[in-house]
Order: C-alpha cells, then sequence, then structure tokens
C-alpha cells in the first residue's frame, strides 16, 4: 500500500468531502419529496402528481406502458418528482427581499451559520469502518489509494457532532433577532430554549453507548455497539434509541416539536421575513440536520454499517454459515439504509402525531426525558460492570 | 506547493490566535450588544481552533461544546431580552468607561506580568504529565480524551469534586435569588 503525500492526502480528502455533499444533495431533495407523497397518503390523499413531464419524460413512457399491460401504474408514486427542479429554480430565482430596519449584517450571517454547522457535522461521521474503496489506478494524481470511510475519524468524534451541532442554534436565533420584527424574535426565542434544554437529554441518552463501548471515536463507538455487545445490552439500546429519537425530533424542530414554526401562532417563525435562497438555506438545514440526526442513531442504536440493530449481530455472526458471510460485514449500503428508513419515521411520525403544546414540550423535556435518561445511563454503567 | 501547505500547517496556530484576537477586538469595539457576543463566539470558536493546532483534540472540542455551544448561547438570550434604546445603551456605555480604562489598565498589567514569566522566565522543573502508571496501555499522544479522564479521576479526583461542587453553590444561589426578588 503506498502512503500518500501531504497533497494527495489533501486531494483525497477532497474527493470524500465531494461524495458527502452528492450524498447530501441526492438525499435531502428526495426527502423533500418524500415528504409530500408520503403525507398525501398518511392524509389519504395522492401528493404531488401535477408536474409529471407530460407523456414525454420516462414516468410519461412508463405509465403508458403500465396502462397497455392493463395495470394501474404504480410509477405513478414518482410522478411529482419533476416538481423539485421547480421547486429548486424558484428557490434560487425569487426576489431576496431584506427588511429595512433588519440588521444587515446578521441578517446574512444567519442562514449560512445554520447550513454551514448542519454540513460540518458530517466530518465525523464514517459512513464505514475502515477503507471505503480503492480508487482505479488509472484515476489522475491518486489512482490506487485508499479511501476511508470517513473524513476525519478523529478520537473525539461524537463530541465534535454534538459541539457543532449545538453552534447551529446560533442560526435560528439570529434570524429570530435580526429580522427586527416579533414573530420571529418569539420564534428564534422558543426554539433557543427548546433546543438548549432538549440537549440535555439527547447527550445524556447518547452516553449510553458512549459507556458501553468505552470510546468516543464514531466508527469504534458504532462497530463495538453492533457486534462487541453482551445479549443484556440489548435493553439500554433499545431504551436509548427510543429517548434519541424523541430528542432528536425536538431538537430538528420538527412535529411533533415544531415549536419555532408552528404556523398557527407564529406566522412561520423565526424565516417569516425570509425569502429566497437564505430561505432555501434554512430549509437545506433542517432536512440536513434531520440526515444527521438519522446517521446518529442508526450507528449507535441500529448497528450502523451491520445489518441488524440492537447489538444483534454481534450475537448471530458466529452461527452464520460461509455463504451468508456478506451479509455478517459492514457495507456502507445498510448504513445508509436506515438513515433513509429513518428519515421516512420523521415523516411517519409528522403525519400521526399532533403538535405540543409550549408548556407541553418543556415538561416532557424536563421530568420525563432527562430521569429516564439518568436511569438508561445507570443501567448501562450496570451492564458496563458486570457483563463487558 | 507542498512547501507552502506545510508553512500553513506549522502556522495554524498563529492564524488561529490572530483571528481569536479580532474577535476579542470586535467584543469591545462594537456598537451594538448582539455583534459584542457574536465577536466573543468568533473568538471562542478560534480558541478552540488554537488547542486543536496544538492537537489537544479534547480540549478543542470542549471549548466549542462549552463555550461555543453553551455559555455563548445564554449569553445571547440575555442581550436579546435586555432590550435597550440606542440612547438608553449609549448612556451605559458612557458612564463606565471611567472605570472601564483603569480596569483594562490593571488587566495589562497583569498579563504582561504574566507573559514576561511565560515567554522569558526559566521552564517548570518537571513536565506536567500524566504518571506513567496511569498512562499504561493508552497512546498518550493520540487518545488524549483518555488521558485526560484518567488523570481527572484519579490524580485530581477532589479538586475537580470541589469545583462542581462550586458550580453546584453558584447554582443553587442564582435560583435563591431570582425567587426572592419575586416574592
Amino acid at each position: 500500500m503506498p502512503t500518500p503525500t501531504l497533497i494527495q492526502s489533501l486531494v483525497i480528502t477532497l474527493i470524500q468531502c465531494l461524495l458527502v455533499v452528492i450524498f447530501v444533495f441526492v438525499v435531502v431533495p428526495l426527502t423533500v419529496f418524500a415528504e409530500r407523497k408520503v403525507l398525501g397518503h398518511l392524509q389519504q390523499r395522492l401528493g404531488s402528481t401535477r408536474v409529471a413531464s407530460g407523456h414525454v419524460g420516462f414516468s410519461g413512457w412508463m405509465n403508458r406502458r403500465m396502462w397497455k399491460m392493463g395495470r394501474v401504474p404504480v410509477l405513478s408514486y414518482w410522478r411529482g418528482i419533476p416538481g423539485l427542479v421547480g421547486d429548486v429554480l424558484k428557490l434560487i430565482l425569487k426576489e431576496d427581499i431584506m427588511p429595512t430596519k433588519a440588521d444587515k449584517f446578521v441578517f446574512f450571517l444567519a442562514p449560512s451559520i445554520s447550513m454551514v454547522a448542519a454540513i460540518v457535522v458530517f466530518a465525523a461521521i464514517s459512513f464505514v469502518p475502515g477503507t471505503f474503496f480503492t480508487l482505479p489506478t488509472w484515476f489522475p494524481f491518486v489512482g490506487g489509494l485508499p479511501v476511508s470511510g470517513g473524513i476525519a475519524d478523529i478520537n473525539v468524534g461524537l463530541l465534535w457532532i454534538l459541539g457543532v451541532a449545538t453552534v447551529g442554534i446560533y442560526g435560528i436565533v439570529l434570524a429570530g433577532w435580526s429580522s427586527n420584527s416579533k414573530y420571529p424574535l418569539l420564534g428564534g426565542l422558543r426554539s433557543a430554549a427548546q433546543m438548549v434544554s432538549y440537549e440535555v437529554p439527547l447527550t445524556l441518552s447518547l452516553l449510553a453507548p458512549v459507556v458501553l463501548s468505552a470510546s468516543l471515536n464514531f466508527s469504534e463507538m458504532s462497530s463495538r455497539m453492533a457486534i462487541g455487545m453482551p445479549f443484556w445490552a440489548l435493553v439500554p439500546q433499545v431504551i436509548g434509541f427510543l429517548l434519541y429519537l424523541t430528542c432528536g425530533f425536538a431538537e430538528t424542530n420538527r412535529l411533533p416539536f415544531d415549536m419555532p414554526e408552528a404556523e398557527n401562532e407564529l406566522v412561520a417563525g423565526f424565516h417569516t421575513e425570509y425569502s429566497g435562497m437564505k430561505f432555501g438555506l434554512f430549509y437545506l438545514a433542517e432536512y440536513i440536520n434531520m440526515t444527521v440526526v438519522s446517521a446518529l442513531a442508526s450507528a449507535f442504536f441500529l448497528g450502523g454499517p451491520w445489518l441488524l440493530p440492537f447489538g444483534l449481530q454481534g450475537l448471530l455472526n458466529p452461527y452464520l454459515p460461509g455463504f451468508l458471510s456478506w451479509f455478517g460485514a459492514p457495507h456502507a449500503i445498510f448504513f445508509v439504509a436506515k438513515i433513509i428508513f429513518l428519515l421516512f419515521t420523521y415523516i411517519w411520525v409528522r403525519g400521526t402525531i399532533p403538535r405540543y403544546r409550549y408548556d407541553q414540550i418543556m415538561a416532557v423535556g424536563w421530568k420525563y426525558l432527562i430521569p429516564l435518561a439518568l436511569v438508561n445511563l445507570l443501567l448501562a454503567a450496570v451492564i458496563r460492570c458486570f457483563a463487558v | 506547493m507542498e512547501h507552502f501547505i506545510e508553512t500553513i500547517g506549522r502556522n495554524l496556530f498563529a492564524i488561529f490566535g490572530v483571528m481569536a484576537l479580532v474577535g476579542a477586538l470586535l467584543t469591545i469595539g462594537s456598537r451594538s450588544a448582539i455583534h459584542s457576543v457574536l465577536g466573543f463566539l468568533f473568538a471562542m470558536l478560534n480558541i478552540a481552533g488554537c488547542f486543536l493546532a496544538l492537537e489537544a483534540e479534547f480540549l478543542g472540542v470542549a471549548q466549542i461544546l462549552v463555550y461555543a455551544g453553551g455559555i455563548v448561547v445564554l449569553f445571547l438570550f440575555v442581550v436579546m431580552l435586555v432590550e435597550m434604546s440606542k440612547k438608553r445603551e449609549g448612556e451605559v456605555f458612557q458612564l463606565q468607561s471611567r472605570y472601564a480604562v483603569v480596569a483594562v489598565a490593571v488587566g495589562v498589567v497583569m498579563f504582561l506580568g504574566v507573559f514576561r514569566k511565560v515567554l522569558f522566565g526559566a521552564a517548570s522543573p518537571e513536565a506536567l504529565v500524566l504518571r506513567p502508571e496511569l498512562a499504561r496501555g493508552l497512546d498518550v499522544a493520540h487518545q488524549n480524551a483518555q488521558a485526560v479522564s484518567r488523570g481527572l479521576f484519579a490524580d485530581y479526583l477532589l479538586p475537580f469534586e470541589i469545583l462542581s461542587v462550586i458550580l453546584l453553590v453558584a447554582l443553587v444561589g442564582a435560583v435563591a435569588l431570582a425567587k426572592t426578588e419575586r416574592v
């Protein structure tokens, strides 16, 4: 294995960053589309179907084929996808309105803080332990070199993720303040209080995997949680997963916790005054944050790049016959599949549970989730002490 | 090219340090309180960068997590809630300027003393490192979160616990003050 020079390793890091950005910008628009369709079907509507490139595009061709075969076209699930292009164009081309009395600099800064904090988190997320793939030898300048599964799999990866995610709060608070208007200010304050409160149970629920795996490194944690746990570690993992997912919904301001943008109380919350691509950045940051929360949940609780969740893979692997060994090994595809399933869960919950009142949100966070997370941490510590 | 990048890599500490100073200047120099908080945030993030440049990953990330993520958010919260008109804000700043000059002068003298001692004084006779029996089985250079935790919970457990009790006292005191004001 040739050791890369400094510039070569920088180029490889650049390739990894590019791959992550491509991943994000493929997953996020598809989640937006899925949100429309899944929510539509949950509410017994069809969702967006009108923009489907008529009878000329791919879906039109598939639809005609299906009708000819005498079936209702299954691909009507995909109708409406060209509308996404229209959405993006609308975000980019719309007039960018700056309120007269807004604080210009902070108004400009807030969406970029949100977006940057959301995407920088991916630096510490490793999609697969060790080498992801080796570049082919014909590749210019960095041919034949391995590309690892994470950009920077640092020793304190989990702390990095939590720390940078908290910086994202500034985007929302500053957006609310700089708009110089009452509704955004209230939305910003509410969301800051909510996110600061829910960070406590979120961190506590992530401490259980830290205690069980005795590490803060992302790939080490995910691999130990997936294949290195005794049977009893199943209990704190399941409880921790549910706690983490609840707090994750609150952290990303999604239903049933979407206080900052409760539209019947606060118009649109902190981004009321934003338009054009500045609003688009907030929108993107929200969906990227959803992806990050899903990635963490799937890495630490659902087995990460291994197939089975909650550490069951480690219990099963010794009994796995040889021809099924592909299922016993880590693959990025399992990881991505779990992320996509959790993103679907986001939409599913949104269509199922109505919004909480603000005092209910605070009561749930402080009176139930924090004590539960502490009990779970204690349970994990006991198991760590006796069983691992 | 390679040489250039290596030069940048060696001087990352200086770059982050200068940017932290710029943030600190913005903190004391800007007109609006929110801009001051933003300057403070910028300084804090750059200090985290300084720690990272010194390969103290745990300290750097803890800096982001505690200061940038927790404390500055609360500052921002308070500053946003305390709505001051521009005029009154100016008066408050004017009233304090005389005391501020004295405080800054005292601070400058103290820090000059510290810097003189650090830069030109003799180095400490023995380096402050983890005891070798605690560092057993640990790659201290790369696992500094583990190294810090071993030192903290073995050699410095009592000071650590006393510090947390002091923080708790401050917390209880704040709650007590807020309660008595309301009654």
